[in-house]
């Protein structure tokens, strides 16, 4: 499997602090790969690496099939980024932004009104960025990262700080560059809702650690609805279950199972009421993605 | 590097230091516009040489302007880039740090002698405003125009390097502030110190002393300030 972004045992400490440890991404060609993990995860400081900004500890990355310690310049001319909070000149208006970026770029001057145009900031792309707005910031950093028609983008929590309609605004813009141009995409982000919606991948890291790394349906499949049941002797009930054959938790209380299909249900409250046991509730508890994401990371913390 | 450098003149676009190069060699040649105005009849009597006289007397506050001005000039411009940190995105680009880096110094160096230049021809049309003597010295005020700055190039590389490298901007503006007082008191340094250097003193009387040592100390110096700025991570 031939994969844009490959790191074997990547890991930066800083003094004590082990802020990346022993990460291994793998990313292929057009996926909308989603990098999640709390603040302080060590999201940054990959990314920061990835562009060769930092070097690691140890470990090695491996970018379009070269290492970017190698050929870091030769990498970075497919790869447009953001970083944390948008970098600007703030005393240039937009185009001006973008022109002194495009002279190093060496493109063509009509790109920059073709990412102004992507980002929507055509009308105020005379005005200083000074009076920019955040979400105008952000989207003219996406702008600035788009000048080279990238075959990589990395974009380090683009919505941080963004209302909800610029978060959506700057969702749709990311949904619609793998198809339209053929990009592979890094998002990273600390709520998992911002890109559960667009990520084709999802890595979660929690404390420097890779603690996940799948395909969102993968993800999703953690998050199955679970079926509790509430009754009058809860141990009691559970042990006649499992002496039915019927594979159920019991905790604090409540019997509850992972899955459970409408016949299912129905056949252990029949169980349960034949061995003279009082049925209270039956309720479903949906865990969210989120929950899911919260329980990953705690787990991690409480290590 | 080209493209580099056209993209740090773009940047420094409204920021004022062009402006801010053409008031030190003007504020320089003012000053004894206001020394000739009022007392001429008794400067003219002090030397044989007026021209040579006047020269040195511009002179007199040339290093301190340059200090000053290499202070001023390498903190906006590292300010540019700091200001949002857009060191990161800038280094983000496909372009070597160390390039990066020499377009900066570059920059720095062509704003200083446009700034010599300047001051070459206020000098020259003070002088010649004021009638100095029909020859006028052409050698001697290139002189004096050009190797001050020659002489400053240490503390341009070494001002740069602390301010590009700095996390906090109070740091480079403490060394400039210690060196414009440096600059002030030269004739009280000893000649080792390079803020004594663009004053063109030293124990030989030889300016061109100054001058070597300017850009042998202030490539080095630059090499060194290059080095260590592509081997920090970027915050
Ligand atoms: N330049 C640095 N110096 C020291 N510690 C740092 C530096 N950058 C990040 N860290 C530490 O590394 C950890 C990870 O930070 P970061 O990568 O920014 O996390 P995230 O982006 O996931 O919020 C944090 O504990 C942070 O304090
Ligand atoms: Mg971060």
């Amino acid at each position: 499997m031939e994969y844009i972004v490959q790191t074997q045992n990547l890991s930066k400490s800083f003094g004590k602090e082990q802020a990346v440890s022993n990460l291994n991404l793998q990313i292929r060609k057009g996926e909308i790969y989603g990098f999640l993990g709390p603040n302080g995860a060590g999201k940054t400081t990959t990314i920061r690496m990835l562009l060769g900004l930092m070097k690691p500890s140890s470990g090695t990355i491996k970018i379009f099939e070269k290492n970017i310690t190698k050929d870091r310049i030769q990498i970075l001319a497919k790869i447009g980024s953001l970083v944390e909070n948008p970098s600007y000149y703030p005393h240039l208006t937009a185009y001006e932004n973008l022109e002194a970026l495009r002279k190093i770029l060496g493109v063509s001057k009509t790109r920059i009104d073709e990412v102004l145009e992507i980002v929507r900031l055509k009308e105020v792309a005379h005005k200083k960025v000074k009076g920019f707005s955040l979400g105008m910031k952000q989207r003219l950093g996406i702008a600035a990262s788009l000048l080279h028609s990238p075959e990589l983008l990395i974009l380090d929590e683009p919505t941080n700080g963004l209302d909800p309609s610029g978060i959506i605004e700057i969702r749709n813009l990311i949904k619609r560059l793998p198809e339209e141009y053929g990009m592979t995409i890094i998002i990273s982000s600390h709520l998992l809702s911002e890109i559960d919606q667009m990520a084709t991948q999802v890595g979660i890291v929690s404390k420097g650690k890779l603690i996940f790394q799948d395909s969102i349906e993968a993800m999703r499949r953690f998050a199955q609805p679970k079926v509790t049941f509430k009754v009058n002797n809860g141990e009691k009930g559970w042990r006649f279950l499992l002496a039915n054959g019927i594979k159920a938790d019991y905790q604090n209380g409540v019997i509850f199972l992972e899955e459970c299909s409408d016949e299912k249900v129905a056949h252990i409250v029949q169980v349960l009421v034949q061995e003279g046991i009082s049925v209270f509730r039956v309720e479903e508890e949906k865990r969210s993605l989120e929950d899911i994401f919260l329980q990953m990371t705690m787990g991690e913390q409480g290590k | 590097m080209g493209k580099l450098l056209t993209a740090d003149f773009l940047k420094i676009k409204r920021k004022g230091l062009w402006l801010l190069t053409l008031i030190g060699p003007f504020g320089v040649v003012a000053l004894q516009m206001v020394n000739y105005g009022v007392r001429k009849d008794y400067l003219l009597q002090q030397s044989e040489d007026d021209w040579g006289y006047y020269l040195l007397n511009v002179h007199s506050f040339t290093p301190l302007a340059i200090v000053l001005g290499i202070a001023i000039l390498t903190s906006f411009i590292a300010s540019i880039e700091n200001e949002t940190n857009a060191w990161k995105q800038l280094i983000a680009l496909p372009v070597s740090k160390l390039t990066v880096y020499l377009s900066k110094f570059t920059l720095l160096a062509i704003l200083l002698f446009f700034s010599s230049t300047l001051l070459m021809f206020f000098t020259m049309g003070y002088g010649l405003f004021l009638e100095l003597g029909d020859t006028v010295p052409y050698m001697e005020l290139a002189k004096y125009s050009y190797f001050p700055a020659f002489a400053a190039l240490p503390i341009l590389a070494l001002q740069l390097w602390i301010a590009s490298v700095s996390h906090n901007q109070g740091i480079p503006i403490t060394v400039g502030i210690f060196g414009v007082i440096f600059a002030y008191s030269s004739y009280l340094l000893p000649d080792w110190m390079i803020w004594k250097w663009p004053s063109l003193m030293n124990q030989w009387n030889q300016p061109m002393i100054n001058v070597l040592l300017g850009v042998g100390i202030g490539f080095l110096l630059y090499i060194i300030g290059m080095i260590d700025f592509a081997r920090r991570d970027v915050k």
